[in-house]
């Protein structure tokens, strides 16, 4: 027995050396991971250059959540192309979810909890997360919760734009906390 | 240009004293070389220049942009042969800073050295992989590792992997260039065992074949502030670092950018 070996594992370090001497690549972001899927096609499709409606409203007594927050997703998808779109309460509980992206949540919470002011208007934050997909965070505050919305989009809203979905989601969840 | 960082996890291990030898035996070989002290305590600069805490240097460069990289580099007789002192490090030497603090402001070192016409800019870091020296093994080609030849030394070997993988994380293209056995006390069994344990136990292409020995011409020329190839009796010391050179050249072949400009 030698003196070294009683001090280490030898499998764990040759397990550590190895990976050490094995090539590496740089990390890629699969189609998923950008927020893309095949159907995706992108700005192109909207060459008729119509203007962004707000979302339909709909009585909410009328509407069960889970649909109302699909119709938001639905709106979104529709009018801003958005791929992936989230929404976190202020505990950071997913309330809706069809991004795929599961490990954006604590970064759009993250994000949106250290750029929250008090103070300030609410804030708009947006985090470049692939080469054409960019992360749209948008906190809205209602009287008695903080919603945090999560949209993979190809590019990024401009003010009115995210103005308007910001005024769409905190209708949807001020109808949600009171149903 | 290519660039290495000679660090290691332990301090005391020799390191600087490999890292001042291998840049002068490339240098010696027309390779033109600038060796860089990182570590605070400013090791090369004592070893090889009397006024070297009076030098600005490597860590006066992070601390400020305005210093102009020609201003730090101390020339040396032998003319493919130059140094950069630690400089002003003191406020780094406790914890090595942040790591990342200065990430920027290291590879736009390294940038700027390449631009000055260097072929190899050997950087002697601090012990440990934290701090300023994660900083510049993340921004570096390559990293060499001395590890000295004793029991204890050996047993930090997988917190050296575990921290070299992390900065591979960071910088997927550093090459392992691997670990040099130093101070070898070839007439005591506890150092020749570790060797010979650390050998069995890593990768043959992870361990140098050369091994450095625990030798007191080292510190005669630390003493005259002289690499060990410059003293008269210094020849069969400086041939483990020509051999050491050797191995170097041999992995870092593939890349065209590392030029022997001949002696």
């Amino acid at each position: 027995m030698n003196s070294i070996d009683p001090w280490l594992d030898p499998t764990e370090v040759r397990r550590l050396a190895a990976q050490l001497l094995s090539p590496t690549h740089p990390p890629t972001m699969t189609a998923t991971d950008a927020g893309f899927d095949s159907a995706f096609i992108g700005y192109a499709a909207h060459d008729d250059e119509s203007p962004i409606t707000p979302p339909p409203v709909q009585d909410a007594a009328s509407e069960p959540p889970p649909d109302r927050f699909t119709r938001f997703r639905d709106w979104l998808h529709q009018q801003f192309s958005a791929t992936g779109v989230f929404i976190l309460d202020h505990e950071g509980s997913v309330i809706f979810d069809d991004s795929r992206h599961r490990r954006l949540h604590f970064l759009a919470r993250s994000v949106a909890l250290s750029s929250h002011r008090p103070d300030a208007a609410q804030c708009h934050v947006r985090v470049k997360i692939g080469v054409e997909a960019i992360l749209e965070i948008i906190p809205v505050q209602t009287a008695d919760s903080y919603w945090v919305l999560g949209a993979v989009v190809a590019e990024s809203l401009d003010p009115a734009s995210s103005a308007l979905v910001r005024d769409a989601l905190f209708q949807l969840v001020s109808t949600a906390a009171e149903s | 240009m290519i660039s290495i960082a000679v660090s290691s996890q332990k301090g005391g291990v020799g390191k600087t004293t490999l890292a001042i030898n291998l840049a002068h035996s490339f240098a010696r070989v027309g390779v033109k070389t600038l060796l860089v002290d990182a570590d605070p305590q400013g090791s090369v600069g004592l070893s090889l220049t009397r006024q070297s805490r009076s030098l600005a240097g490597f860590y006066d460069y992070l601390a400020d942009p305005g210093t102009a990289l020609e201003h730090l580099i101390i020339p040396t007789r032998l003319e493919t042969f130059s140094l950069i002192a630690s400089g002003q490090g003191s406020d780094y030497e406790a914890g090595g800073g942040t790591m990342g603090a200065h990430l920027a402001r290291v590879r736009e070192f390294l940038r700027r050295v390449s631009a000055a016409g260097f072929d190899l800019c050997l950087i002697d870091t601090a012990a440990g992989l934290f701090g300023v020296t994660g900083d510049v093994i993340t921004s570096s080609d390559a990293v060499l590792i001395p590890q000295q030849a004793e029991p204890l030394g050996i047993r930090s070997v997988p917190k050296l992997l575990e921290g070299l993988n992390r900065l591979r994380v960071l910088n997927p293209r550093l090459s392992i260039l691997g670990v040099c056995l130093t101070m070898v006390q070839n007439d005591l069994s506890e150092s020749t065992d570790a060797a010979t344990a650390l050998r069995q136990l890593l990768p043959p292409e992870m361990v140098f074949r050369t091994q450095i020995p625990r030798d007191g011409l080292f510190v005669r020329a630390s003493a005259r502030g002289l690499p060990v190839g410059v003293l008269d009796d210094g020849a069969a010391a400086q041939a483990n670092f020509d051999s050491l050179r050797s191995e170097v050249q041999a992995k870092l072949a593939p890349n065209e950018s590392f030029n022997t400009r001949g002696s």
